[in-house]
């Protein structure tokens, strides 16, 4: 090995400390960026060649009811590759064992041509027979939440008609890999299913025969989806057609693409933030170091060793740190990664999800921590490169004192002399101290992160279902209804309140911006399902205009005041131009609300309803469900506390999960920076402090000096970093936001508090290793040593 | 000496000053000089007469200020860094007053350092063993006495068999003794290996092993003296 590399290898050796801090910290940035990464391509790898197999639809169309010879017609457009239509309709369920009813959607199977597109993949049974069956696949989701398997037999009612349906499959949907209510945005899957019948059974069923109601499509290589989209409109709007919607817009595909755009945010905050932390501790390392080393570097220079060969030595360096770095963090991301795959199968329902290490990005996470290391140690390097070697064989000359400002002040009363020497020593270097200082507020910052994590969930939870939503039940019916069939809901049983609203679906636009949402009509005073501000206060429904969803409001780039236009889906399909009346603030999805009475009006309907939000008296949950499952006119039934828990078991726990992982990369970073501030701070002083020593200072006095200076400069960086803090976990929430979901930014004073007591221990940590090490200075060694 | 012969290094008028600050040194004040292949030069002058910014310019650790100064055809008084990295690389080697062994690496390392770089290297072995440093080649620069340090930067100044060995007070951190030790090998390189050998110090009697001494004072030549006689190393006494 070259002498160098030898030099190098034990160089680390003796600083080992430090360089496994450094590595450490680096590490945790490359782990979030291997794990995100790789579950990104692990996951669309896996979408997309599921997509290709099951032949899922690029474009999708509801309507109320076209004859079946249309399919013909729509099959000739141009630009169309296959289609197929279907019937769909809801059903709920009546299951033993489970008091509250479970609903569903149940599509068609068609019964003598082969289906075309969003093809099944079976995973146990088989399909059901053509004809006049009442077999039924079903999504494997719900099976496995009930345990059922081919066999079974379940009580539902389908468009009003109590059927005895028998499971003759499981089976999985590229439509439903996300599994949940079109519309919601969580899984519930003990109370949401999906099932596929045969056509024939399922049409009659429906009251829907020889007719279907919903359209897949697939565009033809080299066509237009757009003009597609269009045409299928056109041909479908005599039919009670809504507008067509791509993949894009497909609920499930859309819950999927949003999750991989939060990886994508994470895979750029985390290392952003942790690989800068780390370029500034190398950097400082670094400095010290080659401080340290400049008679070697001269000596180097004498011997005839170039800029190049000796840039490239501490180049080795930090490459070094980075290699452990990567090797530590690559590893640990790779097990992460395993890990929330495992999660991930519980939301995404694929018939097979395998994590694949995403060697690429952890190529590019290499090459960027490398690069921001050589980045940060740069300076350090180019001042050991341009150091003039006869300059480096003089010792350095002794440093200029003055008096701190703060003695001039008058504070130095106030210090103790250890601690009057802390403070020249931080004055004389201030940009040293100002860089150590930045890395402390480093630290404490992102210490914020997952106290505000752990915050804001429990925020999102109390102010979705305590604030917002207080209502029991939401009850939807198979079709609007009328007022009568909202006064037999609140007579319910155990019902102590009913409030209508009115859905419809609808296109937004601003402009070229659009989205389909459904508008919901409230009634003017909610008490139930209300609105809410972002500091969850109350918004009262205006007369005129449209409440948004603040998300929806940025998706569509409107402010309160724009005018927007509403297109309806539904009915005769009317257009509205009217204004953001305002915004509000969900958590949960993308909506859009009015005032119930103007939607009617809209609509030309009288007292139409789509269903209600109840408050139920809780002593009586078993009668309403039984009553509930009775009714044949429900479609629906979401229960808050259902829903709420249901939250809490998936999407909190997850989040739970990586809260404790950040928790512990917080930890070591904070631990990391201080421990290497003070390592370097006393390689510095070494001699100085020995020298005090020798002259009859007490180890313990000796340690206050360089304690007294590192407390100094923690006590400057935690109000820095708490400030940081809040702006970093803004960021994190905004790269990590969608129209799916999105957290609420929460810091409250115990994130803040756990984020001050956990630098403060670090400190204490790192500053009884360094007072150990004090201790045990070897007076003769540091003193003979010329550095 | 015969004077006629093509001298290596060609000086004249060469000045370094510094400009630090308020002040500027004069470090050098107008040095002409010529030196030979085979001499041995003392370089005698108190503290602070320029005689290690001279022994610098002269290593191609720094560059002068004006004047000329060349080895053998090479102009170095205006080389840039490379030239100079390359030129210390293949003609010069260091001794300095305080050893400057890189600390981390052992004594066999440490001339590996140099034998990595060199054309026409000595085997590392027998740059120890002219130095007497056999049975010390793994040892680390600290478990080693100062003289024992002194002569591996000696072993590792020669290794590469350099034209010019330059040394800047290498006995300065010794005892008598040892000084004498590391001064024995220096003068055995030089009549050995016929180095131009350049020796600074401010103990004059050591002046008595050299070819020529040279005095500067306030960075100007105030003397040059040629030896008759050169004592040997053994007599010395300081
Ligand atoms: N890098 C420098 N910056 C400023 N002054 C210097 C520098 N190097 C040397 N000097 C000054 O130049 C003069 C000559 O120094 P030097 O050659 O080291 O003397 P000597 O080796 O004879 O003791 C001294 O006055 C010294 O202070
Ligand atoms: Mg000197």
């Amino acid at each position: 090995m070259h002498p160098l590399d030898l030099k190098l290898l034990r160089d680390l050796g003796t600083m080992k400390g430090q360089v496994i801090a450094v590595a450490l910290v680096m590490a945790c940035g490359l782990a979030v960026m291997v794990m995100a990464l790789s579950l990104v391509v692990s996951l669309e790898g896996t979408r997309d060649s599921y997509y290709r197999a099951q032949r899922f639809a690029e474009v999708f169309a509801e309507l109320k009811r076209a004859p079946n010879s249309l399919r013909a017609r729509l099959a000739e457009l141009p630009g169309i590759a296959s289609v197929d239509t279907r019937v769909r309709g809801a059903l709920t369920l009546d299951l033993t064992g489970m008091s509250e009813p479970a609903d569903g959607t149940i599509f068609s199977l068609p019964d003598n041509r082969p289906q075309q597109l969003n093809l099944l993949h079976l995973r146990k049974g088989r399909l059901p027979e053509a004809g006049d069956h009442n077999e039924v696949v079903v999504g494997e989701g719900f099976a496995k939440a009930h345990g059922f398997e081919p066999g079974h037999e379940l009580d539902a009612t389908i468009y009003g008609a109590r059927e005895r349906l028998r499971i003759v499959g499981t089976a999985l949907s590229p439509e439903f890999i996300y599994e949940t209510r079109p519309g919601d945005a969580l899984p519930d899957p003990r109370r949401f299913g999906v099932f596929w019948m045969n056509e024939r059974r399922l049409a009659a069923a429906l009251d829907l025969d020889g007719a279907f109601n919903s359209v897949a499509a697939t565009v033809a290589p080299g066509a237009n989806r757009r003009e597609l989209m269009a045409r299928i409109d056109t041909l479908l709007e005599p039919y009670g057609g809504q507008v067509a919607y791509d993949r894009e817009n497909q609920f499930s595909a859309k819950q999927l693409h949003d999750e991989i755009t939060t990886l994508r945010g994470f895979a750029m905050a985390f290392p952003t933030i942790f690989l800068s932390v780390a370029a500034f501790m190398t950097s400082a390392a670094l400095t010290r170091l080659i401080r340290l080393q400049r008679e070697q570097i001269a000596q180097l220079k004498a011997l005839g060793y170039g800029s190049a060969a000796i840039g490239g030595h501490y180049l080795k360096f930090a490459l070094a740190i980075v290699g452990i770095g990567a090797v530590v963090g690559g590893g640990f991301g790779l097990w992460l990664g395993q890990a929330m795959t495992v999660v991930y199968r519980r939301f995404f329902l694929f018939p097979e999800l395998h994590f694949h290490p995403d060697w690429a990005s952890a190529a590019v996470g290499l090459l960027a921590a490398a690069g921001v290391s050589l980045l940060g140690v740069s300076g350090a390097v180019w001042q050991a490169v341009k150091l003039p070697p006869a300059e480096a064989m003089r010792p350095e000359p002794p440093a200029e004192f003055r008096r701190s400002w703060i003695e001039r002040l008058g504070l130095h009363r106030l210090a103790s002399p250890s601690m009057r020497m802390a403070l020249r020593n931080l004055q004389r270097k201030p940009w040293q101290a100002f860089f150590t200082l930045l890395g402390l507020a480093l630290a404490t910052s992102i210490t914020i992160i997952p106290g505000a994590m752990r915050d804001g969930i429990a925020y999102l939870m109390d102010f979705q279902w305590t604030q917002a939503q207080r209502q029991g039940a939401t009850v939807s019916f198979i079709e609007p209804g009328s007022a009568a069939a909202l006064g037999a809901v609140g007579r319910l049983p155990g019902v102590m309140g009913a409030e209508a609203f009115r859905a419809v679906p609808a296109r937004l636009r601003n402009g070229h911006r659009e989205r389909r949402v459904s508008v919901t009509g409230l009634p003017r005073e909610s008490r139930l399902n209300r609105l809410l501000d972002e500091r969850g206060r109350a918004v009262a429904m205006p007369l005129h205009g449209l409440l948004l969803s603040a998300k929806l409001a940025e998706v569509l780039g409107l402010d309160a005041g724009d005018p927007v236009r509403i297109e309806v889906q539904e009915g005769r399909r009317p257009v509205l131009d009217t204004v953001v009346a305002g915004t509000i603030t969900d958590f949960s999805g993308i909506g859009a609300y009015m005032d119930i009475d103007s939607l009617r009006r809209l609509m030309r309907e009288g007292g139409t309803v789509s269903g209600a939000h109840l408050a139920v008296d809780a002593a009586r949950w078993e009668e309403f469900h039984a009553q509930v499952k009775a009714s044949p006119r429900i479609g629906s039934v979401m229960l808050t506390a259902k829903l709420r828990e249901s939250f809490q078991k998936t999407t909190g726990e997850m989040m739970g999960t990586m809260q404790a992982v950040y928790f512990g990369f917080a930890m070591v970073v904070a631990f990391g920076v201080v421990y290497n501030g003070a390592r370097i701070a006393l390689s510095e002083r070494q001699r100085d402090l020995a020298t005090l020593r020798v002259i009859g200072f007490q180890p313990r006095e000796v340690a206050a000096v360089l304690i007294g200076e590192l407390l100094v400069l923690t006590l400057l960086a935690i109000p820095v970093g708490l400030w940081m803090g809040g702006h970093l976990t803004r960021w994190m929430i905004e790269m990590s936001s969608t129209e799916t979901v999105r957290l609420p930014l929460v810091l409250t004073s115990r994130t803040y508090v756990t984020a001050v007591l956990v630098i403060l221990v670090s400190s204490a940590l790192s500053f009884a290793v360094v007072s150990r090490r004090i201790h045990r200075l070897n007076l003769l060694d540091v003193l003979k040593a010329r550095d | 000496m015969t004077p006629d012969r093509q001298p290596l290094f060609h000086v004249r008028g060469l000045t370094k000053i510094y400009s630090g600050g308020e002040v500027e040194v004069r470090a050098l004040d107008g040095v002409d000089l010529d030196l030979y292949e085979g001499e041995l030069i003392v370089l005698l002058g108190a503290s602070g007469s320029g005689k290690s910014t001279l022994l610098n310019l002269l290593g191609g650790l720094d560059t002068p200020t004006s004047g000329e100064l060349k080895y053998r055809e090479e102009e170095l008084a205006d080389a840039d860094a490379a030239t100079l990295t390359r030129f210390r690389r293949d003609v010069v080697g260091f001794i300095f007053q305080f050893y400057n062994l890189i600390p981390s690496l052992t004594a066999r390392e440490n001339i590996a350092l140099i034998t990595e770089l060199a054309e026409d290297p000595m085997p590392i072995d027998e740059a120890l063993d002219l130095m007497g440093l056999g049975d010390r080649a793994d040892h680390f620069p600290s478990q080693m006495s100062g003289g024992q340090q002194q002569r591996v930067a000696i072993a590792r100044a020669i290794a590469k068999r350099p034209e010019v060995l330059l040394c800047d007070e290498p006995t300065g951190a010794l005892d008598v003794q040892t000084g004498i030790a590391v001064l024995e090998a220096i003068e055995q390189v030089n009549r050995e290996l016929g180095t131009l050998v350049v020796i600074i110090t401010h103990n004059a009697s050591i002046a008595d092993i050299a070819h020529r001494v040279i005095h500067l004072s306030d960075g100007r030549i105030t003397e040059i003296r040629e030896n008759e006689e050169r004592g040997s190393v053994k007599s010395l006494r300081w």
